[in-house]
């Protein structure tokens, strides 16, 4: 029997390539595609897939709020946590999240089989330069990660935290009470108790925090021009 | 005839993408891939690109100024911007660096083949995201 995996990435491209890696892969083959976090926990709930690879920095549901979702609707589901963001929080949360793997975007090509592989064999994969990243934070800090470490948003709920990215994304109370089915009063009560909670006193407040806390991810532009030309190189 | 693409970005899996995107078009062949902007320059020599689809944000060299370096040094090849930044000052920025298109990487699925086929015919392709960088409401 096929190992069916479920694909959660915002940009096409990105799943168009997942897709034809883990394709090559005999007796793999990918049973779904979501573009977004909720997409995802749809998805994943219609096709009970075996694996599900779910991209951190996605729209209206982050990837580790989804992986949160996802293990409070099923707890054996197998999730790889896909990123670009190589930083210690983000992997204290995806692990603190329930997530089994944890590739970095750039080494997906090189780990992600790997990692596929690892949860098909029912262990967990975690990238070398993670393995790097977690032991340096051991040998610093005298401590390992714990799933019972604080979160890293210990006072806002799961649905505050929704409700925080999608205000973060530019949405109005309107448009997020529409995006999750709730009322706009609900939604404009949550709002004040988030602002309350995080003593925040502006949108531009709770848009920093939901950047520093990974609920939304920027690019940023490259630095001004650099010399250009042969010796550049 | 053919027209012969070299892809330029740092993530293996979208220049994965990205390719089998392009290689549904009977008549494109993509000669090679490069990781950042010093790597295009120098595969632009060995392979002679017709068009070269370039990410922005790379490391060692970024995708402006390999634009800057590949236009001074190969005016007949079209660049092309495949990028996450979906801004029109970004935009501007590519357009007056020597690019020919710039295509926002959420919708590269949707924008890509119309990008290339415009470019290679050294005409102008730019699409920016309907989703504009969110204002901040302040309610």
């Amino acid at each position: 029997m096929k190992l069916r995996i479920l694909l959660a990435d915002d940009h096409e491209i990105v799943r168009r390539g997942l897709r034809a890696l883990l394709e090559k892969h005999e007796g793999w083959e990918v049973c779904g595609e979501a573009s977004d976090g909720r997409e995802a926990v749809e998805k994943a709930l219609q096709l009970n897939p075996d694996v599900i690879i779910v991209d951190v920095g996605m729209p209206n549901l982050n990837g580790l709020d989804t992986t949160r979702q996802l293990l409070q609707h099923d707890p054996h589901f197998k999730i790889i946590v896909l990123t670009i963001t190589d930083s210690d929080q983000v992997i204290r949360e995806a692990l603190d999240a329930g997530a089994r793997g944890f590739v970095l975007k750039s080494d997906a090509a090189r780990d992600l089989v790997s990692a596929v592989e690892a949860l098909q064999n029912k262990r967990m994969f975690f990238t070398p330069r993670v393995n790097d990243l977690v032991l340096a934070g051991f040998l610093e800090k005298g401590q390992t990660v714990s799933r019972n470490e604080a979160p890293k948003l210990p006072t806002l709920t799961a649905r505050e935290r929704e409700i925080t990215q999608l205000l973060a994304e530019g949405n109005s109370s309107k448009e997020v009470a529409s995006l999750l089915n709730l009322s706009t009063k609900t939604v404009e009560t949550h709002r004040s108790n988030i602002m309350r909670k995080l003593s925040f006193h502006s949108i531009r407040d709770l848009v920093v925090y939901a950047i520093k806390n990974n609920l939304i991810q920027i690019e940023l532009p490259p630095p001004p021009k650099t010399p250009a030309g042969p010796a550049a190189a | 005839m053919t027209i012969r693409i070299l892809l330029v970005d740092d993530h293996p899996i979208v220049r994965q993408g990205l390719k089998t995107l392009l290689e549904g078009h009977s008549d494109w062949e993509v000669i090679g891939e490069a990781s950042d902007g010093a790597e295009a320059v120098e595969k632009a020599k060995d392979l002679s690109p017709d068009v070269m689809v370039l990410d922005v944000t790379m490391p060692r060299m970024n995708g402006l100024d390999a634009c800057r370096v590949l236009r001074r040094q190969y005016p007949a090849l079209e660049i092309l911007f495949v990028t996450q930044h979906d801004s029109p000052q970004m935009m501007r920025e590519a357009l007056e660096a020597g690019a020919r298109g710039y295509v926002v990487k959420s919708n590269a699925a949707r924008d890509l083949l119309a990008a290339v086929e415009a470019v290679s015919q050294h005409r102008v392709f730019t699409a920016l995201h309907s989703r504009t960088v969110p204002e901040l409401r302040e309610e």
